[in-house]
C-alpha cells in the first residue's frame, strides 16, 4: 500500500530542470519516496542509459513521509504542468489520501492545483554497474556540451580516450572527422586521473541529450571510464543529493 | 528521364524524333501522330537515339520510353472526345500544384462495367506493370480549380467530386470536358499511375450509394480528422477508401475541413494509423527471437527483419542503376530513415514508402502481440522501370508479413541468410543501417551488471 507524502521545493526552477533532466531517458518514473528523501534510479526502454538520481530531505522546504514508499508518474505529463513556472514559485506535491492522486500545487504570484494519477509502480529494483573505472575527469558542463555538440556535426557516435596529460573526442563519420583535445588543467578540464591510458566509443544522441538537460542542473561534471565497459557522468549538484548516468559504449568488433 | 507529348512546338528536336520511326511501325500511330505532338525529352538523348529502345543501354530490361510510349497509343481513342461517359471506380484526384489553389476532379474511364477494381490497389497485388498502368491509363482525369478551403462554396462539380469520394461502389458519370483531353499517362511514386486530363466543364453524377461508416464520421463535425481515420480502420474500413474521403476533406473539425492532395492524404492516413498502432505496441512484449519476413513483386524485394528489443524502425532503399529513381547511375543507391522509440516528428526523408511500410509492420506486430525492432530493406531491381505508386510497398509489405518468417536464433545467423537473399552485400546494408549497427555494436547496461 502507498504510504503519505508530502514535499515542497522553493525554488520551481530546480524541480523543473531535474524532472526533464530525468525525462530524456525515461517515461513513466518510478521514485523511491523514503523519510530520508527521494530518489530514483531507472534505464531508458532500449537499455543503454541509466540515470542514478538523489535529493535528500534537505533539499526540499518541507519534507513529509511517514513511510517508504513509491510513487510512479508520466514525466512527460507533470513537465507539461510545470513548464511555466519560474524560480521563485514554489512546487508542492503530495498524495491526496482520498483519490490516491498526485497533487501538483504551483504557488507563485497566483496559486494553481492540479491533479495527476499515480500509476502502478515499477518492482523491478536495478543496481547500478560496478565497473572499475581507470580515468576520473572533472570538466566544467557548458565546455564539454559544446565538445559534444562539435563531434555531432561529423557523426553520430564518439570515442572517448585519456592518458595522464589529455582528454581526446574523436569523432568519425562517413566523410568527415573531428578530434577535440582538452589538456589537463585547462579551464574545461579541471581534473584529470589517469591509473591507465583507457578508450570507449559513445552514442552522440545519448550523450548530447544527457549533457543537455543535466547541464541545466550542474556546472561541473565528473567523467569516469575504462575502456569498453560504460560511461558515468556525474552532475555536481550544488544543493546536495546527486544526478549521474551511465551509458553503455558501443564496441565494434568487426 | 521524361516523355512527354505535347501540343507545343519544340524547336531543334529533330534529334529526338527517333521514337517517331519507332512508331512509324505502328498502323494507328501512322494515322493519328502529328510530328509536333512527340517530344522526348532525357538527360542522355545521345543514348537514347543510339538504342532507339533495342539495345536496353541504359540497364533497364524494358525501355521505359517504348512502353509508356505503347500506353499513349493506346489512350489515343480516349483523346478522340470531351465527353467522357463511363463508370467511376469511385476515383478522384486532387493535384498538389498551385496549392493552395489545387485542381481537384474524378477520375472517369470510358468504361461502363463494374470499374471498382481499377481504384483497389488493395486487390492489385500480384498483378503485372503491364496490366496495372493498362487501366489505370484509361482513367480520364477531369480538373477544376479550386482553394482547398473553399470547397464549399466552389459550386456543383466540386460538390460532384466530393460526392464520388463517399460513394460505397461505382457511380455512372457524364464527364463534359472543356477540349479533349491530352496528356500522357502519370507516373509517380506516391500516386497510382491515370491517363490523360481536361478542364471540366460539366460533371453528372448518378445515384451515390454513400459508405455508411464514412458518411458517419462525416456528419459528425467535432470528431478530429486523426480520429474519424481511426474510427473508419478499426472498422476495418480499406485503407485506400479512408485515403480517399480524406483528400475530399470529409472528416475533422467543421471548420478546419480542406481538399488534401491526394499524394499528401495517402501519407496523412499511412502516418495516423500506424503512429496510433505505435502507441500500442509500446506496451507489448518484445519479440525474443530474430526473424526475416520476405516478399517480392513488381522486381522490388523486400527483406523485412525483426529483432528482438523495443519498438524502433528503419526503412532502407537500395535503387540498382536503371530503376526509376536511379536511371543513370553506375552505382546502387540507398536511401534510409529511422526512428527510436519515441516515433519521429520530422517529414522522413525517403517519403511516402516508409509510413506505407510502417503501418504494414505495425499492423502486423499488433496481430501478433509483440513489440520488435523492425527494418525494411528493399531491393528495387532494374525490371521495376516505373513507379506505380506507394501502394505497391504497402502491400508487398503486408504479403511479406503474411508468410512464414525465416527464425534465428542469434543476429549473427540472421545476418548470413540476408547476405545470401540480396544481390548488394551485406557490408553495404550494414553501413546504411542505423539500427543493424546498433544491433551488433550498442552494449547494454545489463550487459554489464553481474547476475
Amino acid at each position: 500500500m502507498n504510504g503519505m507524502f508530502k514535499f515542497r521545493v522553493s525554488n520551481a526552477k530546480l524541480l523543473r530542470d531535474m524532472v526533464a533532466a530525468i525525462s530524456i531517458l525515461v517515461d513513466e518514473a518510478t521514485f523511491n519516496v523514503t523519510p530520508e528523501g527521494l530518489g530514483l534510479r531507472a534505464m531508458d526502454p532500449s537499455r543503454v542509459a541509466m540515470v542514478d538520481f538523489e535529493w535528500p530531505k534537505t533539499v526540499f522546504e518541507d519534507f513529509i513521509c511517514t513511510e517508504p514508499t513509491k510513487m510512479c508518474i508520466n514525466l512527460g505529463e507533470l513537465l507539461k504542468l510545470i513548464r511555466r513556472t519560474v524560480k521563485d514559485e514554489d512546487i508542492e506535491l503530495s498524495m491526496d489520501e482520498k483519490t490516491g492522486k498526485l497533487q501538483v500545487k504551483i504557488t507563485g504570484k497566483y496559486v494553481r492545483s492540479f491533479t495527476m494519477p499515480l500509476l502502478e509502480a515499477s518492482e523491478e529494483e536495478v543496481p547500478t554497474p560496478k565497473i572499475p573505472f581507470n580515468v576520473r575527469a572533472k570538466a566544467a558542463t557548458d565546455g564539454l556540451q559544446g565538445a559534444i555538440e562539435e563531434a555531432g556535426l561529423v557523426s553520430d557516435h564518439v570515442r572517448i580516450e585519456a592518458d595522464s596529460e589529455k582528454l581526446v573526442l574523436q569523432a568519425a563519420g562517413d566523410i568527415m572527422g573531428a578530434t577535440i583535445t582538452f589538456q589537463k588543467g585547462s579551464t574545461v578540464l579541471l581534473d584529470l586521473e589517469v591509473k591507465e591510458p583507457s578508450k570507449a566509443t559513445f552514442s552522440l544522441n545519448y550523450l548530447s541529450e544527457i549533457m543537455k538537460a543535466a547541464s541545466a542542473t550542474s556546472d561541473i561534471v565528473t567523467l569516469e571510464f575504462s575502456t569498453d565497459m560504460p560511461i558515468r557522468l556525474d552532475f555536481h549538484q550544488a544543493i546536495g543529493g546527486k544526478l549521474a548516468y551511465y551509458l553503455a559504449p558501443r564496441i565494434e568488433s568487426a | 528521364m521524361d516523355l512527354s507529348f505535347s501540343k507545343k512546338h519544340y524547336k531543334n528536336v529533330s534529334a529526338n524524333l527517333w521514337l517517331l520511326d519507332v512508331l512509324k511501325d505502328s498502323v494507328v500511330a501512322n494515322e493519328i501522330i502529328d510530328e509536333s505532338h512527340l517530344f522526348v525529352k532525357t538527360l542522355r538523348p545521345g543514348l537514347c537515339v543510339a538504342c532507339k529502345g533495342a539495345r536496353f543501354l541504359c540497364g533497364k530490361t524494358r525501355c521505359p520510353i517504348i512502353v509508356r510510349a505503347n500506353f499513349y497509343l493506346k489512350s489515343i481513342p480516349l483523346m478522340q472526345s470531351d465527353d467522357i461517359e463511363g463508370t467511376s471506380p469511385p476515383s478522384i484526384f486532387v493535384g498538389r500544384i498551385g496549392y493552395p489553389y489545387v485542381y481537384a476532379g474524378p477520375l472517369v474511364p470510358p468504361v461502363k462495367a463494374d470499374t471498382s477494381f481499377y481504384d483497389l490497389p488493395e486487390h492489385w497485388f500480384g498483378k503485372s506493370i503491364d496490366e496495372i498502368v493498362g487501366f489505370r491509363s484509361l482513367l480520364i482525369r477531369g480538373k477544376h480549380r479550386v482553394h482547398v478551403e473553399r470547397f464549399e462554396e466552389a459550386g456543383k462539380i466540386i460538390e460532384a467530386t466530393r460526392e464520388l469520394a463517399f460513394a460505397v461502389k461505382p457511380v455512372d458519370v457524364e464527364l463534359i470536358l472543356k477540349k479533349k483531353p491530352r496528356g500522357y499517362i502519370i507516373l509517380d511514386d506516391e500516386v497510382q499511375p491515370f491517363g490523360p486530363s481536361a478542364p471540366i466543364k460539366e460533371l453528372k453524377i448518378g445515384n451515390v450509394a454513400w459508405d455508411n461508416q464514412i458518411e458517419k464520421v462525416h456528419y459528425d463535425t467535432d470528431l478530429k480528422a486523426a480520429e474519424a481515420v481511426l474510427e473508419l480502420y478499426n472498422r476495418g474500413v480499406l485503407v485506400t477508401k479512408i485515403q480517399r474521403a480524406f483528400s475530399v476533406g470529409a472528416f475533422g473539425l467543421g471548420k478546419n475541413r480542406r481538399l488534401v492532395p491526394t499524394r499528401w492524404s495517402i501519407t496523412a492516413v499511412d502516418s495516423i494509423i500506424s503512429k496510433y498502432l505505435m502507441d500500442k505496441i509500446r506496451f507489448l512484449p518484445e519479440m525474443d527471437e530474430y526473424r526475416v519476413y520476405e516478399s517480392q513483386y513488381l522486381d522490388n524485394l523486400f527483406e523485412i527483419v525483426m529483432l528482438p528489443g523495443k519498438w524502433s524502425y528503419e526503412s532502407i532503399e537500395a535503387w540498382y542503376p536503371g530503376t526509376v529513381w536511379n536511371p543513370y547511375g553506375k552505382s546502387v543507391i540507398m536511401y534510409s530513415d529511422w526512428e527510436g522509440y519515441d516515433g519521429r516528428s520530422t517529414y522522413a526523408q525517403i517519403g511516402g514508402c516508409y509510413y506505407a511500410a510502417r503501418l504494414a509492420v505495425c499492423e502486423h506486430l499488433v496481430r501478433e502481440q509483440r513489440q520488435a525492432t523492425v527494418i525494411v530493406l528493399r531491393e528495387a531491381h532494374p525490371g521495376y522501370i516505373m513507379p506505380v505508386g506507394v501502394w505497391q510497398v504497402r502491400e508487398n509489405v503486408r504479403n511479406a508479413m503474411r508468410q512464414k518468417p525465416y527464425i534465428f536464433k542469434t543476429l549473427e545467423d540472421m545476418l548470413k541468410f540476408l547476405a545470401g537473399r540480396f544481390r548488394i552485400p551485406i557490408q553495404k546494408w550494414l553501413i546504411k543501417s542505423v539500427l543493424l549497427k546498433n544491433a551488433l555494436f550498442q552494449k547494454k547496461i545489463t550487459d554489464f551488471l553481474k547476475p
